[in-house]
């Protein structure tokens, strides 16, 4: 143990690098996970922050985000017939695309009628639409395209006025805006028409007992929670394998860097391992000095990579708002793993050369 | 300058682990940027794939539409009419569109639906390769990859737009990342959506000679509320759609990729200079001066830089050749503009990295080499 520390700090510089290392490698990791889960997050804000705990949908369709529902007309009526539905709210969605200073930009439009709800959640400036072309939008989005209530925003064919901010309301693909259901049927060219409904149910009614006996011609009907999964699995299609490859590029690189030092270290000491092997420590004496090595500078470095990711979390979050990254403790909890897996991995580089090492090397010139 | 190259060679190659180490580090990060790129490149290119084999020289959508992915148009249906009689106009063919899920068994995915009318002799299925190429009520033309990993073939019974077709045709080249494309009839997708009298896209052939531009121009002349654009137009925008969405995240990554290429190759620099201290002593003792150091540890930081560039290269390409055949739906595009960015990158990488092993070289002292025992 002593060994090894004296080994480790005797060159400053060389146990800050392979603490960097550590530290770029597992405030990487952390920040690309807490990224992802914040991407998912964020994906189902919508459904999380509005009531009803079951979802009626076109038949076929599972997701909230990823398609364009159409529900068969007379469903909602159909729905409210139900006993045990204490609430409805419909639905208009449609994903648009707007365009501000050559630059593309994504809403995910939401219709909705005031009165049964299913609007903005989190209206931080001005009020929700009363008029046809009136529009709520995110209050992220509305900065970066330098956007202020009252001004005007082309939709479609229309021209809109922006009467409210609301927050919480950015995602992977753009943002959240909410217009009067009306609009969306318009702006649809389709009379009455309904993507989804919420439904709350009676308090003495199981969610589950309404989903089966929802059962409406033409429509899917699912438990809130089975829709966010669903979308999330869509997430997951496009977000999972770049953010899986980037983790173990981290990983890799990190059990690299650890492995260079202590490796390099330990080279440069071969005398000094000769000498304690000619003084009769066995091999396996050496091993667990230079897997000390390697625990001690993955210790530190995992101290130091999780303030770096939360640090660059943060300045992630205020140069670009539209990103969430959420750091949880089970998070954290895997990276240490993973810093320990590092550390055995790097001191098996040097292994090889202790073990081949004579220990008369000492007493030659 | 030769030898300094042989200095620096050498002391790359001395240690093999070491170079490995080196070179396997750039390359994975900078394949990391490239790797990326390439992937949104590709996804650009599926993107536009169904806007280049239409047929369609020119798109008229719903005023302020210039996108197809994710998004919707609708039209009055009268609107084609109107969009025939401007000169120039050959050929006008309405279709429908939406994003859709289409169920098979267990298999469910999400699929653009394009509505067809009888007879159309744009925006159908361009390689068919099982079964009918054209499609009548209640009837459905899939992508041969949904078919497969649903398995089910033509005579099949798929749910689609909250009802369900019969599979009467299997087209190839209409599958990407996120979606495929399926084919139904006009009438049967306009049904399902109560059926109003709108259309979403009105497809246009021009007559011989006619440019895309002008005819685009005419029509949205001539007709009111809507949005008319040639059909590379119409792709540009597409492609742009992804650049602009995605250009967020792309830079996060690059700084990424750029940060762990960096550390990877001043560590490694580093740690080669280190163990080369007494050598450097010697030619500092023998009057080499510090700018001859200097050079020798930037030629070395340069060149495994180099060499991890045209590893990170080749091992990106030979993605680009392997995961389209994982079945993914994925396609990798290495572009110009992309290997020029990561080439930049990995010579400031080079130049940075350099910086900490030329200070150790520069107040490094001769006598060092005189020293008996072994160096710190």
């Amino acid at each position: 143990m002593l060994l090894a520390r004296r080994n480790l700090f005797r060159d400053r510089t060389r146990f800050l690098l392979s603490v960097a290392g550590v530290a770029t490698s597992i405030g990487l990791i952390l920040l690309l996970a807490g990224y992802r889960l914040g991407v998912y997050r964020q994906a189902s804000a919508y459904l999380d922050s509005t009531p009803g705990e079951v979802v009626v949908a076109e038949r076929g369709i599972r997701d909230f985000l990823g398609t364009t529902s159409t529900l068969p007309a007379g469903a909602e009526e159909a729905v409210r017939q139900v006993p045990g539905v204490e609430r409805v709210i419909p639905i208009v969605s449609q994903f648009v695309i707007f365009e501000r200073h050559g630059r593309k930009d994504g809403f995910f439009l939401i219709g909705y009628e005031p009165t049964a709800g299913g609007g903005p959640w989190k209206l931080v400036e001005g009020r929700e639409p009363a008029a046809n072309d009136e529009l709520v939008i995110d209050r992220t989005t509305a900065r970066q395209h330098e956007i202020a209530p009252g001004d005007t925003l082309g939709v479609l064919d229309r021209t809109m006025r922006v009467v409210g901010l609301s927050d919480d309301t950015t995602f992977w693909a753009g943002s959240i805006a909410f217009a009067r259901i009306t609009t969306l049927e318009s702006l649809l060219r389709a009379p009455g028409l309904r993507s989804f409904l919420l439904v709350t149910a009676a308090v003495d009614v199981t969610p589950g007992t309404l989903r089966d006996r929802l059962a409406v011609p033409g429509t899917e009907v699912l438990l809130k929670a089975d829709v966010i999964a669903n979308d999330r699995k869509l997430l997951a299609r496009v977000y999972d394998a770049p953010i899986g490859l980037m983790v173990a590029i981290a990983f890799v690189v990190g059990v690299l860097v650890v492995g260079l030092v202590i490796y390099t270290a330990t080279i440069e000491r071969r005398r000094e391992y000769g000498a304690v092997k000619a003084i009769g420590a066995r091999n396996w004496t050496l091993y667990r000095i230079v897997a000390i090595q390697a625990l001690i500078a993955a210790a530190v470095g995992t101290v130091v990579g999780v303030g770096l990711a939360f640090a660059a979390g943060t300045a992630l979050m205020a140069w670009r708002p539209q990103f969430r990254v959420d750091i949880e403790p089970a998070a954290i909890g895997v990276v240490l793993a993973s810093s320990l897996l590092m550390a055995i991995l790097a001191a098996l580089i040097p292994a090889r050369s202790i073990a081949r090492l004579e220990p008369a090397e000492v007493f030659r010139g | 300058m030769s030898a300094t190259l042989l200095l620096a060679r050498r002391n790359l190659a001395r240690n093999r682990v070491r170079l490995v180490a080196s070179v396997g580090g750039v390359a994975l990060a900078l394949s990391l940027t490239l790797a990326l790129d390439a992937i949104y490149a590709g996804v650009a290119n599926q993107l536009t794939t169904y806007i280049d084999r239409s047929g369609a020289d020119v798109w008229v959508s719903q005023a302020g539409v210039r996108n197809l992915h994710m998004v919707a148009s609708w039209l009055p249906a009268t609107v084609t009419d109107e969009v025939r009689a401007v000169p120039g106009v050959a050929e006008a063919t309405p279709i429908l569109y939406s994003t859709d899920t289409i169920v098979a068994g267990d298999e469910r995915a999400v699929a653009y639906v394009i509505g067809l009318p009888g007879g159309a002799r744009m925006g159908g299925p361009w390689d068919v390769v099982d079964g009918a190429d054209h499609v009548g009520r209640g009837e459905i033309i899939v992508d041969r990859g949904f078919a497969k990993k649903a398995g089910v073939s033509i005579g099949d019974t798929v749910t689609v737009l909250g009802g369900e077709a019969r599979i009467v045709g299997l087209s190839a080249g209409t599958a990407s990342l996120v979606n495929s494309v399926a084919f139904v009839s006009f009438d049967d997708f306009q049904a399902m959506r109560g059926g109003a009298p709108v259309v979403s896209y009105v497809l246009v052939k021009v007559a011989p000679g006619a440019s895309p531009e002008t005819v685009a121009s005419a029509i949205e002349r001539e007709v009111p509320d809507l949005t008319a654009q040639s059909a590379a137009d119409f792709a540009a925008q597409e492609r742009r759609l992804v650049m602009d969405m995605s250009a967020d995240v792309i830079s996060i990554m690059n700084v990424i990729g750029f940060v762990v290429g960096l550390a990877v190759v001043a560590l490694t620099v580093y740690v080669a200079t280190l163990a080369r201290r007494r050598e450097y002593g010697v030619l500092k003792a023998l009057g080499a001066r510090n700018t001859a150091l200097y050079r020798v540890v930037l030629a070395q930081a340069v060149l495994s830089v180099a060499l991890g560039f045209a590893v990170g290269l080749a091992f990106t390409g030979l993605l680009t050749l392997v995961v389209p055949q994982a079945g993914l739906g994925l396609e990798l595009s290495i572009g110009g503009a992309s290997l020029v960015k990561v080439g930049l990158f990995a010579l400031v990488i080079a130049g940075l990295a350099a910086i900490l092993p030329v200070r150790q070289v520069s107040s490094l002292d001769p006598a060092v080499v005189f020293r008996r025992g072994a160096v710190t």
